[in-house]
């Protein structure tokens, strides 16, 4: 028994790079501690230490001791880089820790070193380790012939070489002294090598320092942001990840801008594909860096995107994407070879890309789907990515319903007075509190401007203490209202106080773009519910995907209207998961087949031109 | 001003489509002339509207209910006003262009004409540069045109050429609007006016018709 004048002690827990922070008294695991700051942390056994899933590295502060669980479970490197299990540790002080991508809500968990897991690895490229009998002059056989003679003792019996390895083989086989790790695509009956890779023997490792082999690459591309995985492909785990700008947002801001681009300019797709193409190139040669090796070791890759980036990523027309009534040119999963977009990895590799739904759904909502596993659910579910299109999908009842909304740019900063995107100096929070406004910062920085999530807060805020009514007029009601060029402002950070010397305000003008951003999500999740015959009522679980979706109070969004009014519990910020369904794919056949089944079955809805969506939006426009 | 026409006035301001509904049928009802209730209660309330918008007291969604409750007074109304009486301007043929299927702006801009008197022959979306030449042949004094992507907005100036080849060009007058249309754009492709947002469409309507 404690003192009784002796408080509990009480962490700061910061997880990153979800952003959440989050007080926990002691004797809390770090999993426990997630669990409360609403962090989805995956622990498949629910915390008892006996999947492994819960890993997390600490950056800073002191947890507990290693419990033996830890030990048997991680390896050396993963122990020495600070790796711990969440339901093991707890903080002895403030902690900061780093949650892997992969520890982060996929709920079907992909890995093979667990214990009786019963999710697996279903691998679309294997390696096949083989010593080649060398030629002499009793055996003057090609070395093609004695190769693929090799492989047919191994259990290959039909095997394709293209041109590409060709040119490298005789010469890898002798510098390697005829052993060598072959990568073999598309199973025993019919295969296909990908890919000629030195053994990855411990001599290699310490002439070149490459530890990791055998390795697959998945991306993201989003319309501005790219997110790229670095993935073994033999256990499914993530090495690295690594993000970057879309380099096309230079010629255009958005999907439609850069369609626009590539009608009016002759060599425009081409010019759009290949600084995409470079860019992904420069995330291989981070990745690579990152880990340790060398990007000939990877020899599949997935690449998601929405409709437009798939096709300017593949070569494809875009021109019929721009006019209704919008079509893509193909919907089917595609295979490509990765040589053929120039995308520099195994000189053999095959790039992946799911299926698109529609010209404005794309890839990266099946993968979505895909990772978040609700295709198949009993429940109804709604599920929606946030960006300068929203997609949104409705499962219920065995339907599959998806459309597209035109939520704009208003999130990322753009058509709001000091709008910005989410970066250091970006009011990300905001609650009001009698007179005190009180702001909290990317970065903890003085405010320069707003971001997505910082407005939404704002006008919830605004919104409920009575200074914005229900149909967005602002009233002088507050300390901080003010009066400007005549119109009337909220002031959430006074001049002296702002990182420029300017006021950081709301203005009205803000309140109607963002009226008209939150006015077509909702009116979008409304229609679904109508062609389905529900109610928002039945929505039993509303899962929020997408980068701004990460980081936005559920709260707000609630308040404003943007999200229909349901239990807290039953909404899930997911961060992202088309990301981690490109990962999925990248390792599982089976998950081929499942995104190919998602996209069969979804029944896509053209808002613009379905009756509900106008009576739907103009109830949705207001608060 | 007679109360229940006030009434109406008010409840178009207020976006109240019910209500004004409701007024509208008791105006009816108590032998007010349809003339006035049209004049005083409806094109003056639109007027307040676009001018409200115009001073950025009233934004996208207070005009967008505020028409929907014009709209729907002025089809109860509509049955009950004579030919002779109604002073319109003119009559408009809007659509948006082909390739585009946007119609809330396209919307909200044909019911400010409406509410400012004009005939609207509403085209709908996704309408080809030859359903536009058919509505010149068929009489209107405008064409209105309207695109929200930068791809279609191409149409815009194909549907131009459309009308100079019909040798219709001369007998009407073409406004374009929309998110990505500019004023230099409206220069560029020969067409006659541009409205920047839906109350200003009006007057540059208003303006064509007098020219």
């Amino acid at each position: 028994m404690t003192d009784s004048t002796q408080y509990p002690k009480i962490f700061h827990i910061d997880f990153e790079p979800v952003g959440r922070r989050v007080e926990v008294p002691a004797g809390l695991t770090l999993l426990e501690a997630a669990q409360i700051a609403g962090v989805e942390l995956v622990a498949i056994c629910g915390g008892s230490g006996s999947c492994g899933t819960c890993r997390v590295r600490l950056m800073q502060g002191e947890l507990s001791a290693l419990t033996l669980v830890e030990e048997s479970e991680l390896s050396r490197e993963e122990i020495l880089s600070g790796c711990r299990m969440a339901c093991q540790s707890l903080p002895l002080s403030d902690v900061r820790v780093d949650i892997p991508p992969e520890s982060l809500t996929a709920p079907q968990r992909l890995q093979v070193e667990g214990q009786g897991i019963d999710v697996s690895v279903d691998p679309i490229v294997v390696p096949a380790d083989i010593h080649v009998a060398p030629p002499g002059l009793y055996d003057l056989r090609s070395d093609v012939t004695r190769l693929k003679a090799t492989l047919a003792e191994q259990g290959y019996p039909s095997v394709t070489i293209e041109q590409t390895i060709l040119t490298d083989l005789s010469e890898q086989l002798r510098a390697q002294n005829w052993s060598t790790r072959l990568a073999m695509r598309g199973g025993i009956l019919g295969s296909e090598v990908v890919g000629i890779l030195p053994l990855p023997t411990d001599d290699l490792r310490k002439e070149t320092g490459h530890t990791s082999t055998f390795l697959g690459f998945a991306v993201d591309v989003g319309t501005t942001k790219l997110a790229a995985y670095l993935v073994d492909l033999t256990n499914g785990m993530t090495l690295a990840k690594a993000g970057a700008m879309n380099p096309q947002i230079g010629y255009g801001e958005d999907v439609v801008s850069r369609i626009a681009y590539a009608n009016e300019h002759s060599d425009g797709r081409c010019v759009l594909q290949e600084r995409l193409v470079a860019t992904l190139n420069q995330l291989v040669t981070e990745l690579c860096a990152e880990v340790g090796t060398s990007r000939e070791q990877i020899v599949e890759a997935v690449i998601v995107g929405n409709t437009a980036m798939h096709h300017l990523f593949a070569g494809l027309p875009v021109r019929q994407l721009g006019a209704a009534p919008y079509v893509p040119v193909v919907s089917d999963s595609l295979e490509l070879r990765a040589r053929d977009i120039g995308l520099d990895l195994s000189p053999a590799a095959r790039v992946y890309l799911p299926p698109n739904i529609a010209g404005y759904v794309g890839a990266d909502h099946v993968a979505m789907l895909l990772a978040m596993d609700v295709a198949r659910a009993r429940h109804t579910v709604v599920t929606l990515d946030i960006g300068t299109n929203t997609e949104i999908s409705l499962v219920s009842e065995g339907r599959h319903l998806s459309c597209s909304c035109a939520s704009g740019p208003a999130f990322e900063g753009a058509h709001i007075h000091d709008g910005m995107r989410a970066a250091p100096g970006a009011i990300e929070r905001v609650r009001i509190m009698d007179a005190i406004v009180r702001i909290h910062t990317i970065g903890g920085l003085a405010p320069v401007g707003i971001c997505g999530s910082g407005i939404l807060d704002a006008i919830a805020e605004l919104l409920r203490i009575g200074v914005i009514d229900r149909r967005g007029g602002m009233m002088e009601k507050h300390p901080q209202t003010r009066q400007h060029n005549g119109k009337v402002e909220f002031v959430l950070a006074n001049a002296e106080a702002s990182g420029h010397g300017r006021a950081v305000v709301v203005t009205r003008s803000d309140v109607n773009t963002i009226q008209l951003a939150k006015g077509a999500i909702r009116a979008g999740v409304e229609v679904l519910l109508k062609d389905a015959g529900k109610t928002a009522a039945d929505i039993q679980e509303f899962i929020v995907a997408g980068a701004f979706g990460t980081y936005l109070d559920l709260g707000s969004a609630v308040r404003i209207g943007m999200f229909p009014d349901l239990p807290i519990d039953r909404f899930r910020q997911v961060g992202n998961a088309a990301g981690t369904g490109a990962r999925q794919l990248l390792i599982s056949a089976a998950r081929r087949k499942e995104a190919e089944r998602i996209a069969q079955q979804v029944e896509y809805i053209e808002l613009t031109t379905h009756p509900a969506f106008t009576e739907e939006f103009y109830k949705a426009l207001m608060f | 001003m007679h109360p229940t026409i006030n009434e109406i006035y008010e409840g178009i301001i207020n976006g109240q489509n019910a209500f004004v509904q409701q007024k509208v049928k008791d105006a009816l009802a108590a032998g007010l002339p349809p003339a006035d209730i049209l004049n005083q209660g409806m094109i003056a309330a639109m007027a307040e509207v676009g001018k409200r918008f115009e001073e950025g007291e009233y934004y996208v969604p207070e005009m967008l209910i505020a028409a929907r409750a014009m709209q729907g007074g002025m089809a109860l109304l509509k049955p009950h006003l004579k030919q002779g009486e109604i002073k319109s301007p003119g009559k408009v043929a809007i659509g948006t262009v082909k390739g585009d299927l946007h119609d809330i702006g396209k919307n909200l801009v044909a019911m400010m004409l409406e509410g400012a008197g004009f005939e609207i022959m509403d085209l709908g979306t996704d309408v080809t540069p030859q359903k536009f030449v058919e509505a010149v042949r068929a009489g209107v004094n405008i064409i209105a045109m309207s695109a929200l992507l930068t791809t279609t907005m191409t149409n815009m100036k194909v549907t131009v050429t459309a009308l100079e080849e019909a040798g219709l060009r001369g007998q009407v007058k073409i406004m374009i609007g929309g998110a990505p249309v500019t004023e230099a754009y409206a220069k560029q492709i020969g067409a006659d006016g541009y409205g920047v947002d839906a109350s200003r469409a009006v007057g540059v309507a208003k303006a064509l018709v007098t020219a």
